[in-house]
């Protein structure tokens, strides 16, 4: 007699209400990445692996290009490099017609790296070193002021040149109910920005040619661009009010949200990541509507980062160890006990969730720290998800890439999915215990190509030295 | 206060009610067909050897997930 598929034994608490028991129905399964099976990528590359998509970088890209396009007549976009800086992934955006961000020098070295003249790298950051500032001026990169010592600087480096040196101002905003970044750049809220710009006036050797601002990352709300726009449009119209030369461009920067969801976001990002069109509509409308009839409008530059990328990067991993978690039945005294009303105690039933190992870590996953990536297996499966705690492979505790995914019962072996990954993961990734696994690319012909290989002994210890005396 | 196995209502869909805590509960596949075997008196050696018998699964799996779920109806306050 043949044997039935196993699952594993599961039994679970019904909460009143929500849950109907009949139709818990299955769980959403990976089994392919632009149509390339999971398991093969695994067996060919090595688990863990990141996979990027050529095609949805590409299409998500176009889609960014034609939101802003479509709306406003001069508009670039410049790679937020720091996002993720494989190279790979740099020249698909090169190729599709973006310049280079870049917020250090080593950023800047990677563009020129990669083919971008300086005049197509905007340089950000608020720390360039001397040395990479008269690089920057030499190639006429565009340089983005952070601080008054880099305005010193700057004056400095510009003394003797025939030219004056074309700088814009990193300025920072208040928008909404969110932080405001006011680590980079000068307050356009207080008139520290005008103060600014009147000691650029009166400095020969420097031309003020834009205004940049980045008002923070994730951004779920477009109408704050709309607040950051009107901001900048009447700070520039402020500065050439001042005496400032016709201001050439506004730098919007990045910060438009991918389809990734924040821990305890309690709408998927299906419902609420806006658009690329809402966000350009609410930048472009604004700077059309606000910018003097009759005059040219300014260049718009776009720093988006995490939207274009994130979506097109997974990491896969392997089931290792399968665990229980078991918390104890406890008692909870709300506020109506304390007010000393009776029956404020709410008893939480003993319970136990199935726990995951995966042969990756939250060193691969730095931002597991704000989002939950979704964790999908890579096969299909016939049992409704349950509440999954999944731990990393690090010997720390606070290896946990999700405290509950909704997953059903996998086993030792079984291959994941985490998506989306693709933002500043494979960037601020660090290598601790294990190797740093491969990436690859899948091309839009679906064939896959290594764009880092996986890391070994050799290179991790490549820089090492061990004194003679103790060799 | 444990609740006997026998005294759990089961339907064919794994819906479970606990008459000692007013509680309901949904098992999966495996799971009824493993409380159904408690109920019958089964031993953990005998349900071993069953599960293999029935499903796809090697042995430490199968090991592994059943000591899980004894475990789970402990945690639950259920008691063969
Ligand atoms: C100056 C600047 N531009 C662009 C970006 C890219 O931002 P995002 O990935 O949110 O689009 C950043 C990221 O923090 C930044 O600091």
């Amino acid at each position: 007699m043949s044997r039935l598929p196993y699952t594993r034994p599961t039994v679970q608490r019904l909460n009143a209400g929500p849950v109907n028991p009949f139709r818990l129905g299955t769980s959403p399964s990976c089994s392919e990445i632009d149509g390339v099976s999971v398991e093969s990528l695994a067996n060919d590359f090595g688990s863990p692996l990141f996979v990027f998509s050529e095609k949805a970088l590409r299409e998500k890209y176009r889609e960014a290009h034609r939101a802003f396009s479509r709306r406003y007549p001069d508009v670039q976009f410049a790679w937020s490099y720091k996002t993720n800086y494989l190279n790979a992934i740099c020249h698909v955006f090169h190729q599709e017609g973006s310049i280079a961000e870049v917020v250090s020098g080593f950023e800047y070295e990677k563009a020129r790296g990669n083919g971008i003249p300086g005049n197509q790298i905007i340089f950000n950051g608020p720390y360039k070193q001397l040395h990479e500032l008269q690089r920057a001026i030499d190639e006429q990169a565009m340089i983005q002021v952070d601080n008054l010592d880099e305005l010193l600087t700057i004056t400095n480096l510009a003394k003797g040149r025939s030219e004056p040196v074309a700088i814009a101002l990193r300025v920072f905003l208040s928008t909404g109910d969110h932080t405001v970044w006011s680590k980079f750049g000068f307050n356009g809220d207080n008139g520290e920005v005008m103060q600014v710009v009147r000691r650029i006036i009166a400095t020969p050797q420097l031309r003020l040619q834009g205004l940049h601002c980045h008002i923070g990352t994730f951004i779920l709300e477009p109408d704050f661009y709309r607040i950051a726009a009107k901001k900048m449009v009447g700070l520039a119209l402020e500065a050439e009010s001042l005496g400032a030369p016709p201001i050439r461009y506004l730098n919007m920067g990045g910060g438009f949200a991918s389809h990734a969801r924040l821990h305890l976001q309690y709408l998927a990002a299906e419902h609420s990541t806006p658009s690329l069109d809402r966000y350009a509509e609410a930048i472009c409308d604004t700077i059309t509507q606000l910018w003097p009839a009759g005059r040219t409008l300014p260049k718009l530059y776009l720093e988006t980062g995490r939207a274009l990328v994130d979506d097109a990067g997974y990491l896969i991993s392997s089931v290792v160890a399968v665990k229980k978690r078991h918390t104890e039945a406890s008692t909870i005294h709300t506020a109506m006990s304390a007010y000393g009303k009776g029956g404020g105690a709410v008893t939480i039933a003993a319970s136990s969730k199935n726990a995951l190992v995966l042969d990756a870590g939250v060193n691969l996953l730095y931002t597991a720290t704000w989002y939950q990536p979704r964790i999908l297996p890579a096969r299909p499966c016939l049992d409704a998800p349950t509440a999954t705690t999944v731990y990393g492979c690090l010997c720390m505790n606070i290896d946990v890439i999700r405290e509950e995914a909704p997953l059903p019962s996998l086993t030792t072996g079984d291959r994941v999915v985490m998506h989306p990954v693709g933002a500043y993961n494979v960037t601020q990734s660090m290598q601790f215990i294990t190797y740093r696994p491969a990436v690859v690319l899948i091309g839009e012909d679906q064939q896959v190509h290594v764009i880092k290989k996986r890391e070994d002994l050799s290179y991790v210890q490549e820089l090492e030295l061990v004194p003679s005396h103790l060799a | 206060m444990k609740t006997q196995l026998s005294d759990l209502l089961l339907n064919d869909r794994g819906f479970a009610f606990d008459p000692v805590r007013g509680e309901t509960y949904q098992l999966n596949t495996t799971g009824l067909v493993l409380v159904k075997m408690l109920q019958t008196g089964m031993t953990e050696a005998q349900i071993l050897e069953a599960m293999q018998e029935k499903y796809e699964v090697d042995e430490n799996t199968a090991r592994r997930d059943l000591e899980g779920f004894f475990d789970e109806l402990e945690t639950i306050g259920w008691k063969a």
